[in-house]
């Protein structure tokens, strides 16, 4: 709740900080035009355009059935990836033990190009739904467990010994002392994660599924279209943009606030 | 050039002599003499309020009742233009350099005559740029008017354009080696808008002088003044609003525990304009005006105008620390970002092909940003100049606001379907409104002596003030 109202209240400082964002854009809306200008409508088409084609999309109620469907498969992958990426994340550091031994395997999951889980997703899943969700599901997974580790790790031994030494009761010990820290490094992880899985999930839906975004675009492609092109990317970046700043990047300055003090 | 010497000026009397041999005629030292002269803002404080009325007068005339204005190359627009760029605003440029850059850069002021010499540069700029159109007919007749023209009115330009051009660059040969000499070079932004805007000044006249269209060189000025206010504003804004912060803060507690600073400080935010938005704004603003310049109306420069004018929005992060905005002087000058920034959104809109007239968005700026910001410089700078407390009277409210209904009026009959010569009449009596109250409220005090016995260019210091901070 106090979280919440200090979030309100910081929220009109934070969307007028969004002007700063908004003039570099706008010089990257400017460059989009300077290479559309000279290359052409057929390999660039100017941002007007593509976003009259965009508003077109919506307009006819085109650009919904595929945006939900892109999101149904980002966020089932997502959620997943999160359940099991915090649990095991937090129960593997814990453990010295558990967590020398992880560190190995998340980074050869890391390091697997997600096109390679892509191609193994097809042979499994064929072009179901469970082709995305999984593909999203293992990219987004080692984000979310280093996180949830690196903040089981990090957590302060004297901290520990005071609040013991204070009798704290155990409610208060999770509530207080651990929570606060293991969250300012999921929470990291969980944004960094959420980009992951809306890039990875345009990406699999461009190789293995009839609808959403991805597809809309191996349409396109096929079409020549470039201003549908534009616009589709347009729309998932503009709503992973929204989601992250308007949503989840206060939430997380919030959050992160104590370290700041405290350094 | 002698003009940027570093004469101490020691007074009303003391005119220091350069060079033993040299004869001045007594009558520019009478003038040197003159309070007006005292230091450089004055007369050129004056001027600027004294022609701001007299060319929109001229101007009123024209679109009222059709009054002709001078004849010069390019046509009335142009001479409007020239003339409230390079007139008006360049009047204003030239005062607040000429006190705030010794200021600045702890050096001495400049000798009282040599803003002798800039204000009579500048009246025979004026008077050569009047007279460029009757001189390019007296030209024309001698040489037989019908393969003369071209050469005609290249001759009847050239003193315009010498003494204008001459003007701009003396300014910037006059403070450029203090801006550059100051150990932390932190007033460099002056120079370079001091070059820019010599290079509009003289990118114009030689436009002129080729027989082209010099427009786009005013555009370039005006650009090139807005990115000076910016850089001057953010100067004033400190002292300005860290003020209001602080009356604030004494509002909010009681007399008796005035003397726990700390915990006013924290209550309050304190005001610093931060150089990475300022600079950002900046560069924006000169990407738009090199765009405009390269690239008039192309789709390039339009979004470069919303880059502008979010940028200039996002330099308000800076301001928004509550009930202190809404005093006075703090919220005068915040109205000039608010203007500078709807300016460039209105420019950057009309290119991406909205219905409204680019000249909308560009007299925003010019009015608006440019007009706001040197009432606000001559209120603040001319006033704390010349030995007197900021001024509360009402006529600053009334002027500010004129200058305020005078842009949205003359912006808004840039739109479709409204009645242009009407909206534009307005503008134009609102904007005399509001000069002719500066020239006379703040004229006053500018042809007198200092009340206070300061001799020179030196602030105002509140009588109460030394006592204050000792407490």
């Amino acid at each position: 709740m106090i979280l919440l109202r200090a979030w309100l209240a910081g929220l009109p400082a934070y969307l007028w900080s969004g002007w700063g964002a908004i003039a570099s854009l706008c010089l990257l809306l400017a460059a989009w035009e300077a290479v559309s200008l000279v290359y052409g409508p057929l390999v660039m088409p100017d941002p007007r355009a593509a976003f009259a084609t965009l508003w077109g999309l919506i307009d006819s109620g085109a650009a919904w059935p595929e945006l939900a469907a892109t999101a149904r498969r980002a966020l089932s992958g997502y959620a997943l990836s999160v359940i099991a990426g915090s649990v095991l994340g937090l129960i593997a550091g814990l453990s010295m033990t558990a967590s020398m031994m992880s560190r190995p395997l998340v980074t050869v999951l890391m390091g697997t190009p997600p096109i390679a889980w892509l191609v193994l997703a097809m042979l499994w899943f064929g072009a179901s739904d469970g082709t995305p969700v999984f593909t999203v599901f293992v990219a987004s997974f080692p984000v979310i467990f280093i996180g949830a580790l690196q903040g089981t790790r990090t957590l302060d031994n004297q901290l520990h010994g005071m609040a013991e030494a204070f009798r704290l009761p155990r409610r208060m010990m999770i509530i207080d002392v651990y929570l606060p820290h293991v969250v300012s490094y999921l929470f990291p992880a969980w944004i960094a994660a959420l980009g992951t899985a809306w890039k990875v999930v345009v990406m699999a839906e461009l190789l293995a599924t009839q609808d959403g975004v991805g597809a809309a675009l191996a349409v396109s492609r096929s079409h020549l279209d470039t201003a549908a092109t534009m616009a589709w990317i347009a729309a998932v970046v503009g709503l992973l943009l929204a989601v992250e700043y308007l949503g989840l990047e206060p939430i997380k300055r919030e959050v992160e606030r104590w370290r700041e003090q405290g350094a | 050039m002698s003009m940027g010497d570093k004469t101490m000026n020691a007074g009303s009397g003391a005119v220091t002599e350069t060079g033993a041999g040299r004869t001045q005629p007594g009558w520019s030292k009478r003038l040197a003499v003159q309070p007006l002269f005292m230091c450089g803002f004055r007369p050129f404080f004056l001027l600027t309020a004294l022609y701001a009325v007299l060319v929109l007068l001229a101007w009123a005339g024209f679109l009222g009742v059709d009054l002709a204005v001078p004849a010069v190359a390019g046509g009335p627009f142009v001479w409007h233009a020239h003339e409230l760029m390079f007139g008006f605003g360049l009047a204003a440029v030239a005062g607040f350099v000429l006190t705030a850059v010794p200021e600045f850069t702890a050096t001495p002021p400049f000798a009282p005559r040599v803003a002798v010499r800039f204000v009579l540069l500048w009246l025979a700029a004026r008077v050569a740029f009047w007279m460029s159109g009757g001189l390019a007919a007296v030209a024309g007749g001698w040489l037989g008017v019908a393969d003369g023209l071209p050469a005609a009115e290249w001759i009847g330009h050239l003193p315009a354009a010498l003494l204008n051009i001459g003007f701009a660059c003396a300014l910037l040969v006059a403070v450029a080696p203090r801006l550059w000499r100051d150990p932390e070079r932190r007033q460099l932004g002056f120079l370079w808008g001091l070059a820019a805007m010599a290079a509009a000044v003289a990118g114009f006249h030689l436009d002129v002088l080729r027989g082209e269209y010099p427009m786009r060189w005013v555009l370039a000025g005006l650009g090139v003044m807005m990115t000076l206010v910016v850089v001057a504003m953010s100067r004033i804004s400190m002292r300005v609003m860290n003020d209001a912060l602080d009356a604030e803060r004494a509002r909010r507690l009681p007399a008796h525990t005035l003397r726990h600073d700390e915990e006013a400080e924290l209550e309050l935010p304190s005001y610093r304009a931060r150089p990475p938005r300022r600079n950002l704004a900046i560069a924006a603003i000169a990407g738009y005006t090199v765009a405009e310049f390269l690239l008039p109306g192309s789709p390039i420069t339009a979004w470069l105008g919303l880059g502008a004018a979010a940028a200039v929005f996002n330099l308000l992060n800076d301001w928004h620390v509550g009930r202190a905005l809404f005093t006075r002087w703090a919220f005068l000058l915040y109205a000039v970002y608010w203007l500078l920034a709807l300016g460039y959104l209105l420019l950057g809109l009309s290119h991406l092909g909205a219905p409204l007239a680019p000249s909308a968005g560009t007299h925003l700026l010019a009015i608006g940003a440019m007009g706001l910001s040197i009432l606000a410089v001559l209120c603040i700078a001319g006033r704390t100049h010349a030995g007197y407390p900021l001024d509360e009277r009402p006529w600053v409210g009334v002027a500010a606001a004129s200058i305020a209904i005078a842009a949205v009026l003359r912006a808004a009959s840039g739109l479709p379907d409204v009645p242009v010569p009407a909206l534009q009449l307005l503008a134009a009596l609102a904007w005399i409104l509001a000069f002719a109250l500066a020239a006379w409220r703040l004229g006053v005090l500018f042809v007198v002596a200092r009340v206070d016995g300061g001799a020179g260019c030196e602030e105002y210091h509140e009588p109460g003030a030394a006592e204050a901070s000792l407490r």
